[in-house]
């Protein structure tokens, strides 16, 4: 489905179109990006419907030669997972585009021409099955960001700039080299060279060697999810940055590590990820107890929401390597949730720091009179992120801590405790910037939330109500398609004569 | 006598002979006009721009004419002159990115280098690329030397263009003790090749008594030395930042860009006829000059406030990353390198031209706030160091991949962690230019070089090449991966042919 180029391709235009327009008025690169996610919604719809009724887990496929002389395709696949991660993504693009970027002064055009850029770079990412087209999205996506974030970000955005690509660009290359390694050996195996995933998920490796490979696969995914150890670029980078780039890094660029673990990393190295499993699941307890008890800490509004992402994603590490279907499709659902409910989070934060001139919870209090409506759905998507029951994050949860406990009833009891501690600092969070008697002698009178930001975000909160209440089409879709189920049977490559096995 | 000389003129490298042509019409274009007793000889008015804009449209067709040669259906050299020079299609290859990237510097140069009237300048720009092109293509130890020499002499040439400059007169003088030293040893590697094999092919120096190699190791090490001294290869690099400091912008971009073309192409049809995948003496000074110089450019280059300096780390660098492809024998090995050379060009080349189209000084605060000001300049410089860095859609993303995938098929595993750690350092300093030029532009602009339209042109063409092959890197692959050095013995194809595991080195 030659769609599937589109929605790499229609962004991108539109990022042209947005920085050209950019020079004619200010005001009309805004107009400019809500016209081509309208339009990228369409083609996602025209996508969603166009498929096949019982055509396979695989939904839709293209493919182009790119690199001929190296076995590099243009192909890309679709299935379930990524049809998803695709909704979530245009989802959260409207309240970037829609709530927070349309005031921005300085040079408008190359904004959203670098916002929709990056969008481009996460749809290539979802939507890519050949490792070299996939590393060449997850790399591209990553100089917008960048960019956006070193020009437009909060006071000490260079230097959180610089660690997020530092730390990004580095796992990347480890990556590159797990890719090459698996081409090579597959092609040492065959005596074919190829960049293609499902032919790529049949190579046959030993033991220490998929181990190897799978682990700079991991080390990449687990940057981006953030897992603990490696997560200390995240806060910097989530605090500084503008609030287009907040949502749409929790909203969406840590989903593509969780993307990346489940397609790559669990998919294509099956067996050494079982093996790596007890070290995973220890990390994604470490990273939701860990996570939770700094945000506690934190007395930087935005710190705070970028440290209970760390908590909460910890989950999906869990699910993923749970080895169960029902794990897998609470991490899927908790990507959602967590995408809707923190990025709605970062929206009211953003909020909060334009009127304000602050992030710092010690300076805040007493909010509520002055703002209801602000107040109010900051209370609503704070208790989103603590997992009430009824609402998406919450069947997330669930769903993981049932399948960690078949196989670990520890780190099950580890990650139910960190359940504790988010509802600990949510409602601190609440409480602290709303409730409480106002610092010095009260608000003079704010703007509060009007009519726009009141409908985007209510939407938001209803596809979590929607979520939490009747998740089985997300569960349905959520369960990735193994590579072997390729929609299109791959032609199985002549064996070279003579080439020495390992 | 000379009929016997003519008669074999046929059989030169079609682009050495319209070189050598070339020249030889400038040397009697500038003789003509300085014999003119106008007395404006020494001015620098509108009459005496004439004759500069005359020499450089006689370079450019000479260029053209040399580039357009390449494709002439001249039967292979044989005879004497096969014994010379070996024009195959590594070396149709080398020299066709040595012209176009002498056309690219020639852009920038052409009716000023550094102020000065650029007669003389284009001159010696021919000469130093004739120079490079010999040393590309020869197959003879005495045609490299004389190839090299006289790329070595007319860079002198260019180094000191401008008189009145102490820095110019300080970087040739440097460059002439360093570079004498370095022919000095070449030349004794040579002998010494030649004292053990009695021949003067070009090529490692296989010993005559596989019992006793130490004569034949020393020359190839030797020679080693000296070839690494002119391709700035760490830790013989260190004239180079000072080099390309004190040099007119055009000049640094040609030691940075086609002399290390030749030089590298020449490097490599040394070792074509050596299997370098062993642990063999000069495989291992090989693959330490490769860590020193990837770790070592970039070191270099971090902290650097002078983009001439900092380009200079960064070429240094390169030069690692190039060593690496040669080091990796396999099915990529090759054409990654070329790959990498026409990535590395292209990018380098540009930077170099943004840095003449920018700010009189390269102080790197020069730049700040430049997206504010010159948008179109900043963009092109950033296409160029993200290229450097290695970022797509910058075609050096996937030169970069290309090399790790030829060192990850050919078990380079150290080399390939020293390239990422360098790679990451790297990062950090090209990132730091784009930042500073995406800060907000200070009250006071510094003075800004003259509009060249020359530049202008190269510098566009070069971001736009950068990110069309960037993005459609096919049929460059296709053309480097077809170039296998020809000259390749049977049992050094079947050892090229072998498995990765066979020669597996962790």
């Amino acid at each position: 489905m030659i769609a599937l180029y589109g929605l790499v391709l229609l962004p991108l235009a539109g990022a042209a179109a947005a920085w050209l327009a950019g020079r004619a008025s200010p005001r009309a690169p805004w107009s400019v990006a809500i016209a081509t996610l309208v339009l990228l919604a369409g083609l996602l719809a025209y996508v969603t419907h166009a498929v096949p009724a019982g055509g396979g887990p695989w939904l839709a496929h293209v493919s182009a030669p790119w690199i001929p002389a190296l076995g590099i395709t243009l192909r890309c696949d679709m299935d379930g997972l990524g049809l998803v991660l695709l909704w979530l993504t245009v989802a959260l693009s409207f309240p970037c585009v829609l709530l927070s970027s349309r005031d921005i002064a300085d040079a408008p055009g190359t904004f959203h021409a670098l916002l929709l850029a990056t969008i481009a770079g996460v749809d290539g990412v979802f939507i890519a099955t050949d490792l070299f087209l996939f590393f060449f999205f997850w790399e591209l996506m990553l100089v917008p960001l960048y960019v956006l974030i070193t020009v437009w970000g909060h006071e000490d955005r260079t230097r959180a700039a610089f660690k997020f690509f530092l730390f990004t660009q580095g796992s990347g290359l480890l990556m590159l080299l797990s890719i090459l390694g698996l081409v090579v050996v597959h092609q040492h195996q065959t005596g074919v060279l190829t960049f293609d995933y499902f032919t790529l998920a049949t190579t046959h490796l030993s033991p220490p060697l998929a181990m190897g490979l799978m682990l700079g696969f991991f080390v990449a995914f687990a940057v981006k999810l953030p897992v603990v150890p490696l997560h200390v670029w995240l806060p910097d980078t989530h605090t500084q940055a503008p609030t287009a780039g907040s949502v749409l890094l929790a909203g969406v660029l840590l989903k593509t590590g969780g993307y990346g673990l489940i397609r790559f990393v669990v998919l294509l190295f099956p067996d050494a990820a079982v093996r790596f499993a007890p070290v995973a699941l220890a990390l994604g307890a470490l990273g939701i107890l860990y996570g939770a008890w700094l945000a506690l800490m934190q007395d930087d509004i935005k710190r705070l929401i970028a440290y209970s992402s760390v908590s909460h994603l910890g989950f999906v590490l869990l699910g993923v390597f749970s080895g169960s279907a029902l794990g897998m499709a609470g991490a899927v659902v908790q990507m959602v949730a967590h995408g809707l409910s923190t990025g709605a989070l970062f929206v009211i934060a953003g909020a909060l720091q334009d009127r304000l001139h602050t992030r710092d919870l010690r300076r805040m209090g007493g909010l509520w009179p002055a703002l209801p409506h602000l107040s109010a759905t900051g209370l609503v998507f704070a208790i989103a992120s603590l997992g009430l029951p009824g609402l998406g994050n919450f069947v997330g949860e669930f769903l993981v801590l049932l399948a960690t406990w078949r196989v670990s009833p520890p780190i099950a009891i580890l990650g139910a405790a960190g359940l504790v501690l988010s509802a600990l600092y949510a409602l601190t969070m609440i409480g602290r910037a709303f409730l409480g008697s106002p610092p010095g002698d009260g608000w003079a009178a704010l703007p509060d939330f009007g009519a726009r930001h009141m409908t985007v975000l209510g939407a938001a909160m209803a596809l979590l109500l929607a979520l939490g209440l009747y998740p089985q089409p997300v569960l349905d879709l959520s369960l990735p398609a193994l590579p072997h189920d390729a929609a299109r049977p791959i032609a199985s490559p002549p064996v070279a004569p003579g080439g020495p096995r390992p | 006598m000379i009929a016997a000389l003519v008669a074999t003129l046929p059989d030169m490298p079609m682009p050495v002979l319209v070189l050598a042509a070339g020249i030889l019409v400038l040397l009697l274009a500038i003789a003509c006009r300085g014999s003119r007793p106008s007395g404006a000889a020494g001015g620098t008015d509108d009459r005496t721009d004439g004759g500069t804009v005359a020499g450089a449209i006689i370079s450019a067709a000479t260029i053209a004419l040399a580039f357009i040669g390449l494709w002439s259906p001249a039967s292979p050299p044989s005879g004497g002159m096969a014994r010379l020079f070996a024009a195959d299609a590594w070396f149709a290859y080398g020299t066709g990115l040595i012209l176009l990237s002498s056309g690219g510097i020639l852009a920038m140069s052409w009716r000023r280098m550094a102020g000065e009237r650029a007669d003389e300048a284009h001159l010696l720009l021919l000469l130093g690329t004739l120079g490079a092109v010999v040393a590309a293509g020869s197959a003879n130890a005495v045609a490299f030397f004389v190839g090299l020499e006289t790329l070595s002499l007319s860079l002198l040439g260019l180094i000191a263009y401008r008189p009145r400059v102490p820095d110019a007169a300080e970087a040739a003088m440097k460059y002439l003790v360093l570079s004498g030293t370095s022919s000095a040893i070449l030349l004794f590697g040579l002998a010494l090749a030649y004292a053990e094999t009695g021949d003067l092919r070009f090529t490692a120096p296989p010993a005559a008594n596989p019992a006793e190699p130490a004569l034949a190791v020393a020359a190839t090490i030797l020679v080693l030395t000296g070839l690494f001294f002119k391709l700035s290869a760490a830790p013989f690099h260190l004239w180079l930042a000072d080099v390309l400091d004190g040099a007119p912008t055009p000049v640094s971009a040609f030691v940075a860009v086609v002399s290390k073309i030749a030089l590298f192409v020449a490097l490599a049809r040394y070792f074509a006829m050596t299997d370098l995948t062993g642990t063999s003496l000069p495989a291992q000074d090989l693959a330490v000059v490769a860590v020193l110089s990837m770790v070592g450019g970039n070191l270099l280059a971090f902290g650097q406030t002078n983009l001439k300096r900092l380009l200079a780390g960064s070429s240094i660098a390169h030069v690692g990353y190039l060593l690496v492809a040669l080091l990796s024998a396999g099915p990529f090995g090759a054409g990654s390198a070329a790959f990498y050379l026409a990535a590395y060009a292209a990018a380098t080349l540009g930077a170099f031209a943004a840095l003449g189209a920018g700010p009189d000084r390269p102080d790197l605060a020069a730049w700040r706030g430049m997206f504010h000001r010159r948008p179109a300049l900043a963009l092109a410089l950033s296409v160029m160091l993200l290229s450097l860095a290695g970022i797509p859609p910058a075609v050096g993303f996937f030169a970069k991949a290309y090399i790790v995938a030829a060192g990850v098929s050919a078990h380079r595993m150290l080399l390939l962690a020293a390239l990422i750690v360098s790679s990451i350092i790297g990062l950090c300093y090209y990132l730091n230019v784009a930042r500073i030029m995406m800060a907000p532009a200070p009250d006071t602009a510094p003075a800004m070089a003259a509009r060249s339209g020359g530049t202008t042109v190269l510098l566009a063409a070069l971001a736009l090449a950068t990110l069309l092959i960037g993005l459609f890197p096919g049929p460059l692959v296709q053309r480097t991966t077809a170039l296998f050095l020809p000259a390749v013995p049977a049992t050094e194809t079947a050892a090229r042919a072998r498995g990765p595991f066979e020669n597996m080195r962790w």
